[in-house]
């Protein structure tokens, strides 16, 4: 199951960029438009899912297996789930050396290529999870929720990885300070519950930035948590 | 049998299945470590093995794949827990009738730049499972399931410095015919081969259908044998099953036999039932003897550029005569080099010559991180050049491809301190014709001296082929028939030696007047006497010019493909005007502060030169410049600008900076003492560092120099070098909350060393409160805060 983007959100790469869209004008759309397509053009994304059941146990939330994801938050948010698909997604090395190239070349490209490249991942997420909700007819699912999160540690990266065989699977890898590598990739845990479950709004109070976060200094929010 | 003696003898050799997916057959849980087999099941794995011996194995790889100290780190095993009882129960299962290999897959991080594992590291973590199974005792080693070339290089190394087996290299590849790091079979090929393995091939990610295309592109690139271990057919992704039946893969295996693989096996998904089958359906085939025709090439791990035509060498990354270069490597900025990397790809370059010499710098040092940066934006393989064997060995250890080593001579000490550096890195080398008795004058005595390196080569194993030689050119002005003399030696060498040939051009016309036409003509000479590898300056048009209707004239341009490319929209004036100064290029109707207002980056030079032409310099930089500069600044803190905005203006005044300097280092008066150098660095653990790279830009815009560590960068590097630049100001980023201890161990490390500098922090996840508990003097909210505080500290 390949995933195509053909199309990114110009406005969230805007705000990504730290500029609010309403304040664009239309040079910077254009540019920001072919950042986006010669970014499409040279992605090659790649994706692995796991569903696994899931006990919500006291220090935290326990996978099929005995992977423990710790904190209070996750759990919160997977009440009522009985499983949750685990999934990881990446643009791959690639896309980390067009950045990396043109940096040397031009910075306001550069930075335009990565915010587009950082809403790529979002986009592939995205379609991830509209996949494996079509693939579970009936569940409900609480938004996907990422290592970094709330108080769900990144630790769990090089883990979650592993469950997914993500090295040899897709590529990707945890460094050994747990950032995902290649950069513009994601790992994720969607919750799935049989019957309805109340329904979460994406918030900024668990996350990490909300104090200093430039996207919100923007006028904005940064779509991913 | 020996695994050499397998490959050599007549028919397949058949390899085992695969290892993971069996022992989760016999019950291995989900969360358990597979690595752990021999230890916690070790009745398990010897059934496996036992069962692939009974299918016809005649190599067993032991369940040692992930058994390196990163991925045993969470099983709290050590490598010499693990390694030698899996290589024990492979060896009971065995039982005389298959050789036992050590398996080495990744080593569960990236190297570097995608992640940041260094490459020594790698080698050392290898090296250590290479020891343990040599003192348990192996047959061979099979590295498998790799994905970046480097990895590979990596541990094909520490096999190589820690024993004598045979090794066999295997990496895997997607649909599209290259890795994850988009690493090419060819590219593989070439530097696989160079560097010692006895055989190489493809396994996991694909099924047995998907193999045909791959081992067609390995056998245009490799004499070695091929192996091929594809997995059960395609994955299904969420599940742990494979899409094609034991029948179907032997028999997609057994047509592999007409394209001539020799070793034939399985990896994910495929069990002793696919072994059996695959043994009878080998049965009565025979490996077609495929003729191998190899091109001379050297490539990155990207790009293969194979000598089958005339291939430029950018010559720009050397300091000789080149004042902006020296500059750039006294002050560390390895940035400068890429950027001379890229323009001269861009125009046209297929291999750049990396020179870093200068008696006040550590050279090998130097080269080690300039050749790592290099590869990180630059797909064009490297010339490695310097006489000193120590710069070499550095950069061929890190250099991941083939590359060409520049060079050797005639003298009987230089071949013997470089040559088995070439050999063991898998390089191609370049030999002067020339000795310790200098640059002969006759054409037969540089024959001589060429030949005498050819054979010196040949008795270190060095494939003719790898062997490139270069005439030397003298400067004409100084020696006119010197020339003549060059191009019938270049002819010589191309004729009667068969050899590549290598030439520096553009020393001929030294103190001559209009030195393009003569480095023009002298190279189409060149060339029409065999030269294949000119190094030039590709940013000069007419030199480039000169190779593309080469090719086209001579036919290797075929159907001027490559010169209607070049020159299909092109007006190009075909004289030079005798005495005439250049113009300026007609002046706009901005002015340059506008111009760098509004980003305008392409419009910068022609609008600065004008400028020159009526202000001093430093007018430019103080009155135009700055202001234009701030005025940007003060828009962004306003709310008026925004980052986008910011940063082309401050590349487009980057632009000016450039023009500028360029004008002051050739006339080095009236230069003010420079400002205090400012240290930036990305701290350890943090991959993340656009951030950084923007507070760069703008800093060396307000004329600060900056010593950029990169990124990942040790707390103690960041010591060092606020201590030897004597650095006022010391700015450090990271992006994540789990560097932000990287961030304060620096700090602490800083005021321990009591380095009388400041501290500047910045990065997403940063507060100004945090930033003051870790010991931070200044946290900058964005790139514009960051200039600020230098003005602050520095003024």
């Amino acid at each position: 199951m390949p995933i195509t983007i053909t199309q990114l959100n110009t406005d969230e790469v805007l705000r990504y960029m730290g500029c609010p869209p309403d304040k664009a004008g239309a040079t910077l759309r254009l540019q920001v438009d072919s950042c986006a397509q010669e970014l499409l053009q040279a992605i090659r994304p790649r994706w692995n899912y796991r569903v696994v059941e899931i006990t919500l146990a006291p220090e935290g939330v326990a996978l099929e297996g005995g992977l423990l994801l710790p904190g209070e938050d996750l759990k919160a948010h997977l009440a009522g789930c009985g499983r949750a698909a685990v999934f990881c997604a990446t643009l791959g090395a690639e896309t980390d050396a067009i950045i990396r190239r043109t940096e040397r070349l031009d910075m306001a490209k550069a930075l335009t290529l990565d915010c587009c490249a950082s809403a790529a991942v979002e986009a592939v997420c995205d379609r991830i999870e509209e996949e494996l909700q079509g693939k579970f007819p009936g569940c409900s699912f609480p938004f996907r929720y990422s290592p970094g999160y709330g108080d769900l540690p990144l630790e769990v990266q090089g883990p979650l990885l592993d469950l997914l065989d993500a090295p040899r699977r897709v590529g990707l890898c945890a460094a050994s300070s747990h950032l995902l590598t290649p950069r513009k990739s994601v790992t994720a845990i969607l919750g799935m519950a049989d019957g309805k479950i109340e329904e979460k709004k994406r918030s900024c109070l668990g996350c990490p930035a909300q104090d200093s976060c430039q996207y919100r200094k923007a006028g904005g929010h940064c779509g991913i948590s | 049998m020996e695994f050499r003696e397998l490959l050599r003898g007549p028919g397949p050799v058949i390899l085992d299945g695969g290892m993971g997916t069996m022992l989760q057959a016999k019950g291995l849980k989900l969360g358990e470590h597979p690595e752990l087999a021999a230890l916690e099941h070790p009745d398990w794995l010897l059934d496996i093995h036992r069962a692939y011996v009974e299918a016809g194995t005649r190599i067993l790889c032991a369940n040692t794949f992930g058994a390196n100290r990163e991925k045993l780190k969470r099983t709290g095993k050590t490598v010499e827990e693990v390694i030698p009882p899996s290589i024990a129960i492979a060896r009971e299962a065995a039982a005389g009738r298959a050789l036992v290999a050590l398996d080495l897959g990744p080593a569960g991080q990236l190297l570097e730049p995608t992640g940041t594992l260094d490459f020594e590291t790698a080698v050392d973590i290898f090296a250590q499972q290479v020891r343990c199974a040599v003192s348990a005792g192996v047959d061979l080693v099979m590295i498998e399931t790799m994905t970046d070339l480097q990895e590979c290089r990596a541990a094909l190394l520490a096999v190589k410095e820690n024993s004598d087996l045979p090794v066999l290299v295997s990496l895997t590849y997607e649909e599209r015919g290259r890795t994850f790091l988009g690493h090419s079979p060819a590219c593989a090929a070439l530097t696989l081969e160079g560097m010692g393995a006895d055989a190489i091939g493809i396994n996991c990610s694909l099924g047995p259908r998907e193999m045909p295309a791959l081992v067609e592109e390995l056998t245009r690139w490799t004499n070695l044998p091929i192996s091929v271990k594809p997995n059960a057919g395609l994955p299904d992704p969420g599940g742990a099953g494979y899409d094609i039946t034991a029948d179907e893969f032997a028999a997609a295996m057994a047509d592999l036999t007409e394209l001539g693989v020799k070793c034939y096996g399985g990896c994910c998904g495929t069990t002793p039932e696919y072994i059996a089958k695959l043994c009878s359906a080998l049965e009565g085939r025979t490996i077609r003897e495929v003729p191998r025709r190899v091109p001379v090439a050297v490539c990155s791990p990207v790009c293969a550029v194979p000598i089958d035509r005339v291939r430029v060498i950018g010559e720009r990354i050397n300091p000789t005569g080149k004042k902006r270069m020296k500059e750039a490597l006294l002050r560390d900025d390895v940035d400068y080099m890429l950027g001379q990397a890229l323009e001269q790809t861009q125009a046209g370059a297929d291999i750049l010559d990396v020179n870093v010499g200068l008696p006040e710098i550590d050279e090998a040092g130097m080269m080690i991180k300039v050749v790592k940066a290099l590869q990180g934006v630059t797909d064009a393989p490297l010339q490695l050049d310097s006489t000193r064997p120590e710069v070499l060995e550095g950069a061929l250890r890190v250099y991941c491809g083939k590359a060409i080593v520049n060079s050797v001579n005639g003298d009987e000490e230089t071949l013997e301190a470089i040559l088995p550096l070439v050999k063991k890195y898998g390089a191609a080398v370049v030999g002067l014709t020339l000795d310790q008795k200098g640059i002969p004058k006759s054409v037969q005595a540089r024959m001589e001296i060429a030949q005498r390196i050819l054979n010196k080569a040949l008795d270190y194993g060095i494939r003719k082929e790898d062997v490139y030689i270069d005439c030397l050119t003298l400067t004409v002005s100084a020696e006119q028939e010197a020339a003549s003399q060059t191009l019938e030696a270049l002819r010589r060498v191309k004729g009667e030696l068969g050899l590549k040939t290598v030439l520096g051009v553009s020393n001929i016309s030294f103190g001559l007047p209009a030195r393009p036409l003569v480095n023009q003509n002298f190279l189409t000479m060149a060339m029409t006497c065999g030269l294949d590898l000119p190094i030039i300056n590709p940013n000069l048009e007419a030199m480039m010019a000169a190779v593309r209707c080469y090719h086209l004239l001579m036919n290797i341009d075929t159907e001027a493909r490559d010169y209607i490319a070049a020159y299909g929209n092109a007006t190009v004036s075909t004289s030079i005007t005798a005495g005439a100064a250049q113009t300026a290029a007609p002046a706009g109707e901005r002015t340059l502060d506008r111009i760098v207002a509004a980003g305008l980056k392409g419009e910068v030079p022609a609008a600065t030169k004008k400028l020159l032409e009526t202000m001093d310099a430093m007018a430019v930089v103080d009155d135009v410049l700055i202001p234009a500069l701030d005025r940007v600044g003060a828009d962004f803190e306003a709310g008026k600008v925004f980052l986008p905005q910011l940063i082309q203006a401050a590349g487009a005044a980057q632009a000016a900076f450039e023009v500028i300097r360029e004008r002051l280092s050739a006339q080095p008066r009236g230069q003010k003492g420079p400002k205090g150098a400012i240290v930036l660095a990305t701290v350890k653990g943090d991959i993340h560092d656009i951030g950084k790279n923007i507070v760069k830009v703008l800093l060396e815009n307000y004329g600060y120099p900056v010593i950029d560590l990169g990124k990942d960068v040790e707390p103690a590097a960041v010591v060092e070098a606020a201590k030897r630049h004597a650095a006022p100001l010391v700015g450090l980023s990271a992006l994540m909350t789990t560097t932000l201890g990287s961030m304060e161990t620096t700090i602490r490390l800083l005021q321990e060393a009591a380095i009388p500098c400041k501290v500047v922090v910045g990065g997403a996840v940063l507060t100004a409160e945090y930033a003051k508990k870790i010991g931070a003097d200044f946290y900058a909210k964005d790139a514009k805060e960051s200039v600020d505080v230098a003005r602050q500290v520095i003024g």
